[in-house]
């Protein structure tokens, strides 16, 4: 399945995932530590074990600190 | 350099205060090809330790992105976050969990003395000093 993934403040990428991937998968293939980006459906956070359903997602990278 | 307009330093310094004790954060917005920081948008801290750490909630953070760039229009430049009581600097933390790389980081330090500004850019692998100026007074 092709999945459109809205980089914020990056850019925009066609990725291209096996029918049953998960979203870990989806930021593995963009490069990201699940531990530094998350990946938001309709503007909610989904689990990075969670099957890939969407079409169109945003990644953020996560914002934390000392 | 980053350059703050005087109302969006003082929104932040303000927002530090009110903060105390505990650490805030917010999103810096203006433009990302001059440098200059035209307003805040302030993020919740959600850490569980929210003395000494920060943490934006991915929905919050999105939403406050949104509202920089498809609300008023302007880019987002980097991020800020409160040491109620110091360093000066980023904290072993900050440099392990940074994540936007060719951004600004800004921290507002409330140590014992006036409040101090400091702001590094992000290059994916350290943080590099920048020179902060507010209202173009040269403050830092």
């Amino acid at each position: 399945m092709k999945v459109t993934a809205d980089v914020k403040n990056g850019d925009v990428h066609d990725v291209e995932l096996a029918d049953d991937a998960v979203y870990a998968e989806l930021l593995d293939a963009l490069g990201f530590n699940p531990e530094a980006a998350v990946v938001l459906v309709d503007g909610r956070p989904v689990p990075e074990d969670a099957r890939v359903d969407a079409e169109d997602v945003v990644v953020m990278r996560t914002l934390s600190g000392g | 350099m980053v350059e703050f307009t005087e109302q969006a330093y003082d929104d932040m310094l303000e927002h530090a205060h009110d903060g105390v004790p505990h650490e805030i954060c917010g999103v810096l917005a203006g433009d990302r090809d001059t440098g200059v920081v035209e307003d805040v948008v302030r993020v919740e801290n959600v850490s569980d330790t929210p003395r000494t750490n920060y943490m934006m909630e991915p929905e919050k953070q999105l939403e406050a992105v949104d509202e920089v760039e498809e609300e008023r229009g302007l880019d987002v430049v980097g991020f800020y976050h409160s040491h109620p009581e110091g360093p000066e600097h980023p904290s072993e933390t900050d440099e392990a969990r940074a994540t936007w790389p060719d951004h600004t980081y800004v921290i507002v330090s409330l140590g014992p003395e006036e409040p101090w500004v400091g702001a590094w850019t992000w290059t994916g692998h350290e943080f590099l000093k920048q020179d902060v100026d507010v209202g173009g007074r040269g403050e830092n």
